[in-house]
Formats: C-alpha cells, structure tokens, sequence
C-alpha cells in the first residue's frame, strides 16, 4: 500500500477496496498457518481429547451410569429384600396393563409446561427489570442476591413455609376474611393443584429468572439505543434486540424449570396433601415399598418424557426471527 | 477534489461569514444540559450548522461535546433550550422521530443479526417491504465496500470492518443528520488515520451534514470544514481548522489545541497595532490590530510551538528571545519537537525533522528561541 508512505499526494477517495484486500490477505495468511503439518494436527487432536475428557468422565459417572443403571434395574427381578439380576419383562407388564401411571406421567407433563410458562411470564419482568432497568452494576448485585434469598434456606423449609401460609387457618385466608373478600375460609389453598402449582413456581422460578438475567445483562446498552436511533420504537427494540438475545436464557431457564419440576415428589407430598400426585410419587412410592425394579421402569418413563420435553424446549431456541 | 490550498481559503470563507439566524440547517438555541442541581454538562450553547457541512465538537472529556450530540439525536433531553432542524423544533421527539441518526462509539452492531440484517434494520422498522430494503442496504454495503461480508455475524469481522458496517448502518436511513459520537476511538491508529480520510470523503460525495465529536486535534483539523472547541460546557470557539490551529482565540483553545506556548504578563507599551508585553524577564512584541487594551493591564500571548526557531550557542538579547535549557529532544520523523525550560517556564518548539542530528543527545544544553512579531497572538484570558 503505497498511498501510507505519502498521504498528501494522494487525491483523497474511497480506499475502501485496498483495505478489504489487505484484511482478506491477513485473514488468508492466518488460515495457511492453521491448516499446518500432519505432526501439528495429530498434536491438536491430543490436546483436543486433553480438553474433551474431564467433561466426558463427569459426563459418564454422574449421568450415563446411572441412567443406565435405572434401565438395567427396570428389567431385573423383584425379591422381597430388593432385586436380583434376573432378566424379566414383569415390570414393564405391570406399568403397560395399567392406565394410572399414563394419565399420572401425561398430566405431570403439562403440568411442568404450565409450570414452565407462568415461571417465563412472571420471571422474565424480574430478569428484565434487573438487568435492563437497574443501571447501577452495585444495585444489580444486590437485588440479585436479595432475590437469591430463598435460597438461604432449605429447600423442605421453603415448601413446609407455604401451609401455615394457605392453610384454612393461614394467613391468605385469615386476610381475605378479614377483608370480606369471602364468607368462609378456601380450601383450595391447601393441598390442592392450585396450591402445588404456585408452591413450585415459588421454589422454581428463580432458575428462570437468572439464565434470562445473565443473558440480558450481556445485551450491550447502547445497541438498545441504536435500535431506538434507527427508527424502532420501545416495543420493536424489545422484540428485535432485546428478545432474540435473550432467547438461549428463556430455554435454558425453561428447561431447568421443566426438568426440576417433572420429577418433583416432595413438594406434591407437603403441599398436595395426599389429594395430589405425579408420576414422582408414584416412583417414590414404589421405592418406599421395596418394589425397585417397578420404580425403575416408572421412572424409564420419566425420563423419557423429559428427553421428549427438552427436545420440544431446544426447539425454540432455534426459531430464527423471520424476516 | 480541490487542491489542498483552495480548499482552505473557502473554509476560511465559510468560516468568516456569520451563519444565517434562522431557516435551513440545524441549529441549537441556548441549549443547557444540567445533571443533577448545578452541574452543567451543556451550557447555554448556541450553534448553526448548515446542510452538506462537516461540523466537529472537540474537546476533553466531560466538556459537554457527547452530551450536546445525544441532545440533538435525541438521546437526552436537554434542561433547556431549543434544537431546530430546518426551523421545525427536535424538542421531545424520541431518537426513532428524529432525521438524525448516530454512529455509536462501539459501533452497537447488533450481534445476533448479520451484517445485512444489521443495515436493513432501520429500514425494516420504517415497514419497507423486504425485497426493496434488502436493496438498499446492499448498496448501502456496497459504499463501504462490504457487500461481500453481508451473510456474516459482525463478531467474524476487523474492528474496521464494524464500524463501515455502523456507518453503512446510518447511511440506509437518509438520515437529514449523520451524528458521529467517537466513531474512529475504537479503532487501531492506522485505521484510524485512513477511516478519518474516508469519512471526509463520504461526506464530501454524499453532501450530508455530519456532526462529529472527538476529543482528537489532530482528527478534528483533518476531517472538519468547521470545529466548535468545547471547553466546561461552553463553546470556545468556533472556526475553520486553519483559524483554530494558527489563532486561537483563548487561553482553553490554545491549551488544548497542544502545542502553543502560553506567556501571561502585563502590557508595557502600546504603539499603534503594535504591543509590547512584559512576561517575567521576557518582552514580548507583537501586533494586536483592533483589539481594546491598556499600558499595565494583565494579558496572554500564545507562540505556535512550530513558530519558533531554535539556535545552539546564541546569547538572548532582544525582544521576542528567550534563553531555554533542552529538557527532552523528541524525535517524530516530519519533525522533532523540543521540550524546554526557561525560567520555570515549559515550552515547546518544532523543527524541521532533518534537523535531528543536531539536537541528538543535546538534553541539558542551552538554546536560544526567537519568534516573529506576527507569530505572536493575544489571547482573551
């Protein structure tokens, strides 16, 4: 590029075409140096596998192993003390010739997904105001951790928190009649899907909230504001800057939310009463009774039925916004 | 394009005419910017720019330059005041009402879209049908030459290559205004130095007005047909490159503008144009035609840094000559410029760079300075 040595002699003019040549050249240059010898590819291929397996190890012992533990379990034989390692379809005989397990495994699947949904409508405001509204990163800190504060305490004292709470005698019902708002005290507030439901988006909602925070914190400020400078108003830039990138946080967000609350059985115990189950309780149940082999191919099941739920959730996260 | 010279003398022109009060073009009527009680970010700046010119806001950091061009694009509101764009009023319209459009600092490309998707999207907002925007932000790519760059992510592009995108984002809009808030800060010197050049003449083969905020001298005198240099919220001057460089009209201007020996002393005679000035030992002769002052009164002169010449082994006798000690000898290829000391006093000369071999290791060495009468300028304290 001659023109750098004498810039006043040069008409000035668009030198647009020298300087993508340049960068192309540069960009060319860097890729003959990747491509390398033979000896530098086997060495990237070990450093490669170097990287790979610690994951891969953790990814062996703490989900493949017992998956396939819980479905090698589900065809083996049932004895009094537990199971011997017996090849049998029995268990899953059983599971087929009944209805109760089906419908139980169909409504916790929508059960979860309704879950999913009000735990995205009411998470995302919080996640939204937190990262997008508070500008201070101080402030952010610290109302993220106030909102963390559930957390600091256990999981069964948060959901045992709710009786006293909906109870006949508890305090929702207390205020309402205190307010005339009803007659008589709502036992739909207690042991009830109403209550299950709101107790688990209680519990549950913050694993929406911050995959959606930390995504939308990363959105930089001031191409929310070129948004606005390229004619999009507060809706569109919401829609088109704000919403796409924080797309990979929503289906993250739903599917720790879909999977955690798919498999519950603690909290449908405390807060469902024993008017309420899923196919958690059914798997619990089989287990307090020593019926290993049957728990596990209920429980096959379930986990089948969340592969199929994270697949549907994956889904969306590729929905390119159509142009 | 015009030779280097005319183009001047018609800056100089441009310069000299007072702008027209009302009517085409954008202008600011007592805009004032307060942050909190007493704090004026901007304050009470009035300004005319007209149409297909290249107007430049330089000065440090927090002297209101960024604030002023978020104020006209409509990023903030100012405390009060009036912004007129051809004599219709900006006040409370948002930034997506406004005919103005602004190349951001870091670019603000949006990372989830493509390159393509990136310079369609004003357009797209405006409801332009797909097949017809997606032609114009092809040729919008194409003035920047990055038309084959349109399918990628800007991530997989130069620092350069963001910011053309940036730019080819704004131009697709046809915008009345092109607001540039540091565009070039982000980028490489090199880059830097050649992207200041494009602009130039982008803005000379579109006839936009650009508006272009820099705390850069040396970027501003190269690209602007006019510089507002802004000082505490306040406008210190308004002029071409040229008037800036070589006659600055205050003590701010000549500070900041780098380069420019500053002398406070008192005026000892006046004869005529003619004024003597007292600073310390120094006296100081020069011409200040048209200017009110007094015998006694205390003042500022300003000496350009490449107005003075230097010699080795001569005595300082007369008027406008001074005895300087060599502090440091920095060497810059076209030039060398020498940092001296003169009783307590730092000043600064720029020689020719082939003169370099005479000042090499000549730290500590004693110099005479000496400048022409008409090289000195009064400043407005």
């Amino acid at each position: 590029m001659s023109g750098s040595s004498e810039p006043e002699g040069r008409p000035a003019g668009l030198h647009v075409d020298e300087i993508v040549q340049a960068e192309q050249v540069v960009g060319e240059t860097a890729l003959g140096d990747k491509a390398g010898t033979g000896a530098r590819g086997r060495r990237g291929a070990l450093t490669t596998a170097a990287w790979v397996t610690p994951g891969a190890l953790w990814l062996l012992f703490f989900v493949f192993a017992p998956v396939m533990m819980i479905v090698l379990v589900s065809f083996w034989t049932r004895t009094v003390s537990g199971f011997d390692p017996i090849w049998t379809l029995e268990n899953y005989d059983f599971l087929f010739s009944s209805n109760v397990y089906w419908d139980q495994l169909w409504n916790s699947f929508w059960h979860s997904l309704v879950i999913v949904v009000l735990a995205l409508v009411l998470g995302f405001p919080v996640a939204y105001f937190l990262a997008i509204c508070v500008t201070s990163l101080r402030y952010q800190i610290a109302l993220f951790i106030v909102a963390l504060a559930p957390f600091w305490t256990s999981y069964l004292i948060r959901a045992v928190a709710w009786i006293p709470m909906m109870g006949r005698q508890g305090a929702l019902n207390t205020a309402l009649l205190e307010l005339g708002v009803i007659g008589e005290p709502l036992d739909v507030l207690l042991f009830s899907d109403f209550a299950v439901t709101v107790a688990m988006l209680q519990l549950y909602i913050l694993f929406m909230v911050a995959p959606i925070f930390f995504m939308l914190a990363q959105i930089d400020r001031s191409s929310l504001e070129a948004a606005r400078d390229l004619g999009a108003n507060a809706f569109q830039s919401f829609r088109e800057v704000i919403l796409p990138q924080s797309a990979p946080g929503i289906v993250i967000g739903s599917i720790f939310v879909f999977i955690l609350t798919m498999g519950e059985f603690a909290t449908v115990r405390i807060i469902g009463g024993g008017t309420v189950s899923s196919v958690g309780t059914i798997v619990q149940t089989q287990v307090a009774s020593v019926q290993f082999p049957q728990a596990a191919a209920s429980a096959v099941f379930l986990v089948l039925a969340m592969i199929v739920g994270v697949f549907v959730l994956l889904r969306f996260s590729n929905l390119r916004e159509e142009l | 394009m015009p030779e280097e010279q005319t183009l001047i003398e018609e800056e100089s022109a441009a310069g000299a005419s007072p702008p027209p009060p009302t009517g085409a073009g954008l202008e600011l009527r007592g805009l004032t910017k307060r942050f909190g009680e007493d704090l004026a970010a901007v304050d009470d700046i009035d300004l005319h720019i007209a149409h297909g010119e290249y107007v430049v806001l330089l000065g440090p950091s927090g002297c209101g330059k960024t604030t002023t061009l978020r104020m006209i694009g409509g990023h903030e509101e100012p405390t009060s005041g009036d912004i007129l764009l051809d004599g219709e009023s900006l006040l409370g319209l948002p930034p997506d009402k406004r005919p103005t459009t602004t190349v951001f600092q870091h670019f603000a490309l949006f990372p989830h879209r493509t390159v393509l998707e990136n310079v369609e999207f004003g357009p797209k907002m405006r409801g332009i049908p797909k097949e017809e925007r997606r032609e114009k932000a092809r040729t919008a790519l194409d003035m920047v030459g990055l038309r084959a760059m349109a399918d990628r992510k800007p991530s997989a592009l130069s620092g350069g290559q963001q910011q053309r995108v940036a730019l080819a984002r704004v131009l697709v809009m046809e915008p009345k205004a092109l607001l540039l808030d540091e565009p070039l800060g982000d980028l490489d010197r090199l880059l830097r130095l050649r992207m200041r050049v494009e602009l130039r003449a982008l803005q000379r083969q579109l006839g936009l007005m650009f508006i272009h905020v820099t705390h850069d001298q040396e970027e501003a005198l190269s690209v602007g047909d006019r510089i507002v240099v802004m000082h505490e919220g306040r406008i210190e001057q308004v002029a071409d490159p040229y008037t800036i460089s070589n006659t600055p009209d205050n003590v701010e201007v000549a500070t900041f503008m780098g380069d420019n020996n500053i002398f406070e002393g008192t005026i000892a005679r006046r004869d005529g144009d003619g004024i003597s000035v007292e600073s310390g030992e120094t006296e100081i002769r020069g011409h200040a035609p048209g200017v009110d002052t007094e015998v006694g009164q205390p003042t500022v002169v300003s000496i350009r840094a490449s107005a003075v010449q230097v010699e080795q082994g001569a005595a300082a006798s007369g008027p406008n000559e001074i005895l300087a000690e060599i502090d440091v000898v920095e060497y810059l290829g076209d030039l060398v410029k020498l940092h001296v000391s003169a009783g307590g006093r730092r000043l600064v000369a720029k020689v020719a760079g082939d003169r370099y071999p005479e000042f090499r290791n000549t730290e500590g060495s004693s110099v005479r300075l000496s400048w022409k009468e008409e090289d000195v300028r009064l400043l407005r304290a």
